[in-house]
């Protein structure tokens, strides 16, 4: 249902998108880009999503309800931010991932940490791409300013959970 | 590569990840131990089972993902990025990360295309905290991505609640990098 209604929006926007670019050259230009963007992406989406479902097969359901599940408290957020840390960007691999550790236990508040930190602070993102374009002093303050958002949302979902 | 067409690839917008770098390698790496792992504790059956699982996924989730890249491709050419840093780069105050804010949430793209953006915006004059805004409402907020996959994979009420507390962060950010580099 969530992605017969995403892809009913997003199919809208493109229509709208598609309308508001007006002339003929400028939707051909965006198409190309289109085609460049697949070629460059199918072989990773493939990889990713080959990857997150054999992932979520291996997840043993007992570790992740001892060490994410609702009686996980701090421990429990700490080990999903350095879990998210880990994970590689691409957002099918950690998002297949966190629905798999739902599924097998997981609490909310952990899930949403780990998912916080992986997409402000995923290794593979931050070295391969935000080095290079931004630079480790851009970094190093962003991450100064940042890194205790994790932590804290999830903190305050928990909060949430049990009030 | 000989018609490369002129309004990406002189933009930051255009640049692409090859198909096959580093970042490629370590997945795929990820994925062999993973297969060997699902072959040994499960069967080799599973592996197949599961790999065709997915791409059916990726199947049902084509369009959506068609959709999105269309939408990331026009965007630049509706709203050209030089434009758009000016713009950023002439407002470094708290009202520039508000608007940064909403940016960072709603310009489609992936990391090739919002860090290249962001450098832009450096050029023109925006400032630490703006960057900062800007980086980290796509990081937790970017539409395109919770569109296309978030929603695809994980409970709309947990997407719900990630989404609604994540929702101030970053312009309080903004705010605090502002009041610290000052």
């Amino acid at each position: 249902m969530n992605i017969v209604i995403g892809t009913l929006v997003l199919g809208l926007l493109a229509a709208w998108v598609w309308q508001k670019l007006e002339t003929n050259s400028h939707r051909q230009d965006a198409l190309r880009t289109v085609r460049r963007m697949v070629r460059s992406n199918l072989p990773r989406l493939v990889i990713a999503l080959i990857t997150a479902g054999l992932l979520a097969e291996l997840l043993p359901a007992n570790i992740v309800q001892h060490y994410l599940g609702h009686t996980s408290g701090l421990n429990g957020l700490l080990i999903a931010c350095a879990l998210g840390m880990l994970t590689p960007g691409g957002g099918f691999v950690s998002f297949a991932l966190a629905a798999g550790a739902l599924k097998a236990g997981a609490a909310t508040p952990t899930m949403i940490a780990y998912l916080l930190a992986w997409s402000q602070f995923s290794l593979t993102k931050v070295i391969a791409e935000e080095l290079i374009f931004l630079g480790p002093r851009f970094i190093l303050t962003r991450v100064a300013v940042t890194f205790p958002i994790p932590l804290l949302i999830g903190g305050i979902a928990m909060w949430l959970a049990q009030a | 590569m000989t018609h490369s067409s002129k309004n990406t690839a002189e933009t930051p917008h255009g640049q692409h990840p090859k198909g096959f770098d580093a970042s490629f390698m370590i997945l795929a790496t990820i994925c062999l131990i993973a297969a060997i792992g699902v072959a040994w504790t499960k069967s080799p059956t599973d592996v197949v089972r599961i790999s065709l699982e997915s791409l059916g996924f990726l199947a049902l989730l084509s369009p959506k993902i068609f959709c999105g890249f269309f939408i990331a491709a026009a965007v630049p050419i509706l709203i050209p990025p030089d434009q758009l840093a000016h713009w950023v780069g002439k407002d470094s105050g708290p009202r520039g990360v508000v608007v940064v804010s909403f940016a960072g949430a709603l310009i489609p793209g992936g990391p090739t295309m919002i860090f290249p953006l962001a450098a832009n915006f450096r050029l023109a004059g925006a400032s630490t905290a703006t960057l900062i805004s800007f980086v980290t409402a796509w990081n937790l907020l970017g539409v395109n991505r919770t569109v296309i996959w978030e929603i695809s994979f994980l409970p709309i009420e947990f997407v719900t609640l990630r989404v609604l507390l994540c929702l101030p962060v970053p312009i309080l950010v903004g705010f605090a990098a502002h009041r610290i580099f000052r």
